[in-house]
């Protein structure tokens, strides 16, 4: 199995099913619950917060940290309430990827942001934060995968 | 507070918004960027209308068309003497965006709540996450202002050669090209970065407080016509990214300074700077 044909999460799937079988006013509303249920940032990570962990792409201040524990990777994520669609679509991923493995996130294809059902609420013009959240969520994890072989090795 | 702008009446306070709340004559409209915000609690009353979902042609780059307008404003109840009052999120951006866009229309009474969205949370006013209803009305589309207030990329570049003021109103990496060339980034939209020659830089933000609410005129002039240099009898172009951002230099320019011809180019940088042999000047 290549690296791009990895099964994706299956906590994904379950939710990108959920979504994407929900009517355009309830996924609305999914998209919002799941907005208001990010996990707050763990204390010791609250003071990163700088430019090396802020998704320049996005309008709003979203901060990503990933972690490895093991081969597993664990992700946390603060953006602001103001901006849900954001802090909702970060709080997918965080529900949706911990505890998945790196070849897994890697091989996650940008079309998650379709299979979520994203467009037909979004707008086509609105994708370009997200992708850019998944883009730096990527580099994130192969830089953290990088450092973890390089300090073992 | 507001007395000292040229067209005070088209900017009302949170106050008039809340005396205002059940009057059938006033209908408040949430415009925002981030899609969700109407659903996750509202001005009492206010109706939700987005600048893409609604306003924009799903297949054309183009605003939609009267009949699609005059179906909008029915279902929110608007009739074409119902004074429409735009706020929303980012100080404001896309509420003067869907401003603008019910005067390419013709929508006479049209108004900015000051401070937006953020000043009305801010201030612990009421909201809701009922969706209101109202009787749809027979909306006629007064049409015939597009040309006073929208230009088109080959007036622009004849209004660059003519050496006639151009606002952008981008970040100031946006301006320079910088930011197409960061690492690691998707681009936003264009194949090339920089500004329009002869372009000056002042970035919408500029206009706002911290709060969301407007600099006063005094602040104004001394930003556009002393720092700038701009005449308020000047024909002025503005631009942004896709003309949302311009749409609120475009207001500030119209209403609060009064200035009569300010048009928005809302083919901005995402067709300027696509397109073959434009010129393009780089840096500040």
């Amino acid at each position: 199995m290549t690296e791009s044909e990895t099964a994706v999460s299956t906590t994904l799937d379950e939710i990108a099913a959920e979504l994407s079988e929900a009517d355009k006013q309830e996924r609305i509303e999914l998209l919002i619950d799941f907005a208001r249920s990010l996990p707050p940032l763990p204390e010791r990570l609250e003071a990163l917060k700088d430019p090396d962990h802020k998704v320049h792409e996005c309008q709003s201040p979203v901060y990503l940290f990933v972690e490895l524990e093991g081969d597993r990777v664990q992700l946390y994520g603060d953006v602001p309430i103001e901006a849900p669609t954001v802090r909702g679509f970060v709080s997918i991923l965080v529900e949706g990827l911990n505890g998945t493995t790196v070849p897994e996130v890697l091989g996650l294809r940008s079309d998650i942001i379709q299979r979520l059902g994203l467009l037909e609420i979004l707008g086509m013009q609105r994708l370009n934060g997200l992708n850019g959240v998944l883009h730096y969520l990527k580099s994130k994890v192969a830089r953290a995968a990088a450092g973890a072989g390089a300090s073992s090795a | 507070m507001s007395a000292d702008y040229a067209h005070p009446e088209v900017l009302v306070s949170a106050d008039w918004v809340t005396e205002h709340l059940n009057d059938p004559k006033v209908r408040v409209v949430e415009s925002d960027e981030d899609v969700l915000l109407y659903d996750m609690g509202h001005v009492p009353g206010a109706v939700k209308i987005d600048w893409q979902g609604d306003l924009q042609d799903q297949l054309v780059r183009d605003y939609i068309g009267a009949e699609k307008f005059a179906t909008i404003c029915s279902r929110a109840g608007i009739a074409p003497d119902t004074t429409v009052v735009f706020y929303g999120d980012k100080s404001n951006w896309w509420a003067c965006y869907a401003f603008w866009a019910f005067k390419l229309f013709g929508h006479k009474d049209c108004r900015i709540l000051n401070g937006g969205r953020k000043l009305w949370l801010d201030q612990k006013r009421p909201t809701t996450t009922e969706v209101p209803r109202y009787k749809p009305t027979d909306y006629k589309v007064a049409g015939a202002d597009e040309a006073a207030i929208r230009i088109f990329r080959d007036d622009v570049l004849a209004h660059m050669k003519a050496g006639k003021p151009l606002i952008d109103v981008r970040s100031p990496k946006e301006f320079t090209g910088e930011t197409l060339h960061m690492e690691d980034y998707p681009q936003e939209g264009a194949l090339r970065g920089g500004h329009i020659p002869g372009a000056k830089s002042v970035p919408w933000s500029r206009a706002v407080n911290e709060d969301g609410t407007f600099k006063s005129a005094s602040e104004l002039k001394a930003l556009y016509e002393g720092e700038v240099g701009l005449k308020p009898t000047d024909d002025v172009v503005a631009y942004c990214r896709i003309g949302e951002r311009s749409s609120l230099t475009w207001f500030v320019l119209t209403y609060l300074l009064g200035y009569p011809k300010v048009r928005n180019y809302d083919g901005s940088w995402t067709e300027w700077g696509n397109l073959v042999r434009m010129p393009i000047a780089r840096g500040e």
